[in-house]
């Protein structure tokens, strides 16, 4: 194994794991107001094709980026119309929202499958820090998502565990009657949650389509969007454990096309499974822990309120 | 100044269900005519085609019932479940266990009598469903692990899985590296009944038959509703929970890996990656739809069965198929949407006056 290879194993970790990071973020900040959200994989197909095809017909990748942004959050807010509003079931909603998010960007893209990009989003330039050995390609040398990442994990922890809104946003999820006794809007929270959550589905999206694989393809999101969802629960519903996991399962990512290059005679297909494996493995750890300390997921998690039945 | 509240209504307004069903067929079809326009295709035209290919004559009845056979039995596992209040999410991959399970009957039994292979496949195809089903009902039973993730992780790990063997041990020698098995044995095929339709369309009808009748007329159905209702009242009258999650969710498995199958012995020929189609998920709006009833599964899985057949016919006129995909998932919010109005109403409250109370006494 070469130094090169090693690099650029540690390169493809990083960009992988802010790709899942930042879904799995949104995906966490729902699920603390209470709100599951299947429809993660909906969501980052939605993002991906429509940053594609802002930056595709304007030549901005920025422009790009708020419209993948954009996109997101409005699918993910159809699922928050349903659910919140409507009290309906989150998993249907949820599950019928990557459903419809799959093939409504199929449907949107179809005209752009294959297509040169418009403009990608390049690696930001931090002149000499980029030449730092190991550190500087590895942390230096990437697009601005990897810092949008970063900014936005740093940011969700702050305002979870910090900030008077953040708690407002975990009592939605822990015990929404009694946010709404302390006067806060249930509605208004969780509504809020779930549209952020699906701006950074959509931010993680427009990743895949202006940086890391810059065409658009149906199925690009390649299941990446159940990773996101994995995540949360393997991070404990918490943004920096969420940061290590995401490190984990993206160097599983980056590693999955390396293996040869390698010499592991082991297959790649096989070892896409460990996260999966792994998440499953966590929340029986969790249940058997939680027989002695409560569980670290959101108690009020996948339910619906109305106030006029608390 | 007065505000919007949704109030609980006495009883469910009658035939609200399949009223608001209609709403979300109409509300589908008017979304997929806006993005019909606006790709420059007739809507009427499109909508024409897909209803003669899929319900237009005998053939294009074989095709939809077909079709509804997987969708049918996907959504009958996630019913069964969900009567008790459990969600299988997981039917995905355990359609995908099941193919995997009757493609390594058909493996060994290559040399066998059709009758036996075929009997063999489809007991591989339940035992590979229910086996894939076994750790989630297994750490709900025992350890109370929320049955939705694990079922969930479940559908990409058994993808993986088959993505391995058709890439490795079981793949065609061939096939000139294409990811597949070699084509089944012919006597591994589901007899035709009529125009395309194979007999896998009278085992999930009797499936779904024998499971609507054993959930309303009989005791273990009942003892199922009461458990899943209240867990409490369940333990008092001495229902053993964990025994009814553990058998529940492998029945549920079982059933969703007999669709894998049937559409391995009756539609695919050969072991592929796309097997399943996503039958699994719809499977989850075809029992959501049909509110968890075996019976309502039937009717809502030809329906979705039509539309995704007439989805695929619409595509030599140059619309896309995932035209059907958003059909799909419309139906399905539009009549979340009108189910809400089914068990409540919509009254103007002035504001600051609590509705909580109406509430309370109408419910």
């Amino acid at each position: 194994m070469t130094e090169a290879s090693m690099i650029g194993l540690l390169v493809a970790t990083v960009a992988f794991g802010a790709l899942l990071y930042l879904a799995a973020l949104g995906e966490l900040i729902s699920e603390k107001a209470g709100v599951l959200n299947l429809g993660v994989e909906g969501m980052m197909a939605m993002g991906a094709v429509s940053a594609f095809m802002a930056a595709h017909q304007t030549g901005n990748p920025w422009i790009g980026l708020v419209v993948g942004v954009l996109a997101g959050a409005l699918t993910g807010l159809l699922h928050g119309w349903f659910t919140v509003v409507l009290g309906a079931e989150q998993v249907v909603s949820g599950l019928s929202l990557t459903i419809l998010g799959l093939g409504f960007a199929a449907y949107m893209g179809k005209n752009v499958v294959g297509r040169p990009p418009g403009a990608v989003l390049a690696p930001v330039d931090w002149g000499p820090l980029t030449d730092i050995p190991w550190a500087g390609p590895v942390l230096f040398g990437q697009a601005p998502f990897v810092y949008l990442a970063v900014l936005v994990g740093i940011a969700s922890w702050f305002v979870l565990s910090r900030t008077r809104a953040g708690l407002a946003l975990r009592a939605a999820g822990e015990s929404a009657s009694t946010a709404d006794a302390a006067g806060h809007s249930v509605v208004g929270l969780r509504l809020c949650a779930v549209g952020i959550g699906g701006g950074l589905a959509g931010a993680s999206g427009a990743y895949l389509t202006l940086t890391l694989t810059p065409q658009w393809a149906e199925g690009i999101t390649a299941g990446r969007g159940w990773i996101a969802v994995a995540l949360v629960i393997f991070g404990a519903w918490r943004p920096g454990r969420a940061a290590v996991g995401a490190l984990l399962f993206g160097g599983l990512l980056a590693l999955k096309t390396r293996l040869q290059t390698f010499g592991v005679d082991f297959s790649p297909i096989l070892l896409s499974m460990l996260p999966y494996v792994s998440t499953i493995a966590v929340l029986i750890a969790i249940s058997v822990r939680a027989r002695n300390r409560p569980s670290p997921a959101p108690a009020a998690l996948g339910t619906a309120y109305r106030r006029e039945e608390r | 100044m007065k505000r919007p509240v949704l109030v609980r209504r006495h009883r469910p307004l009658r035939g609200g269900q399949p009223l608001a069903f209609a709403v979300g067929l109409i509300l589908a079809l008017a979304v997929g005519a806006v993005l019909l326009m606006a790709a420059d295709h007739e809507p009427l035209r499109v909508y024409q085609r897909m209803f003669e290919k899929s319900l237009g004559d005998q053939n294009a009845w074989s095709l939809t019932l077909n079709r509804a056979v997987p969708l049918g039995l996907a959504g009958l596992a996630v019913a069964v479940a969900g009567s008790m209040g459990l969600w299988n999410i997981g039917a995905e991959g355990q359609i995908l266990a099941g193919a995997m399970g009757a493609a390594w009957v058909a493996r060994i039994g290559g040399t066998w009598p059709g009758p036996m292979l075929l009997t063999g496949m489809l007991v591989g195809a339940v035992i590979g469903g229910g086996l894939l089903a076994l750790v989630p009902a297994m750490a709900r039973a025992r350890i109370g692990v929320n049955e939705i993730i694990t079922t969930l992780m479940l559908n990409e790990i058994a993808l993986r899985l088959l993505q391995w063997l058709i890439h490795g041990p079981w793949k065609d020698p061939d096939s000139y590296n294409f990811p597949l098995t070699p084509l089944l044995p012919d006597q591994a095929h589901l007899p035709t009944l009529f125009g395309r339709a194979h007999f896998g369309v009278i085992i999930a009808g009797a499936v779904i038959l024998v499971f609507g009748v054993a959930a309303s007329r009989t005791a273990w159905g009942y003892e199922l509703r009461v458990a899943g209702s209240s867990a409490d009242t369940a333990r008092y009258a001495g229902i053993s929970l964990k025994r009814k999650i553990l058998t529940v969710l492998l029945l549920s498995g079982g059933v969703a890996g007999l669709a894998g199958g049937v559409e391995l012995s009756g539609t695919a020929d050969r072991l592929t990656e796309g097997i399943s189609n996503g039958f699994g998920y719809a499977g989850i709006i075809v029992a959501a739809l049909a509110l968890m009833r075996p019976s309502g599964v039937a009717a809502v899985a030809l329906l979705f069965g039509a539309v995704q057949v007439g989805g695929q016919s619409i595509q030599i006129i140059g619309v896309p198929a995932s035209v059907s995909t958003i059909l799909q998932a419309f139906i399905l919010f539009g009549a979340i949407g009108a189910g809400v109005f089914v068990r409540y109403s919509l009254r103007l409250v002035p504001m600051g006056v609590d509705a909580s109370g109406e509430g309370e006494i109408a419910a």
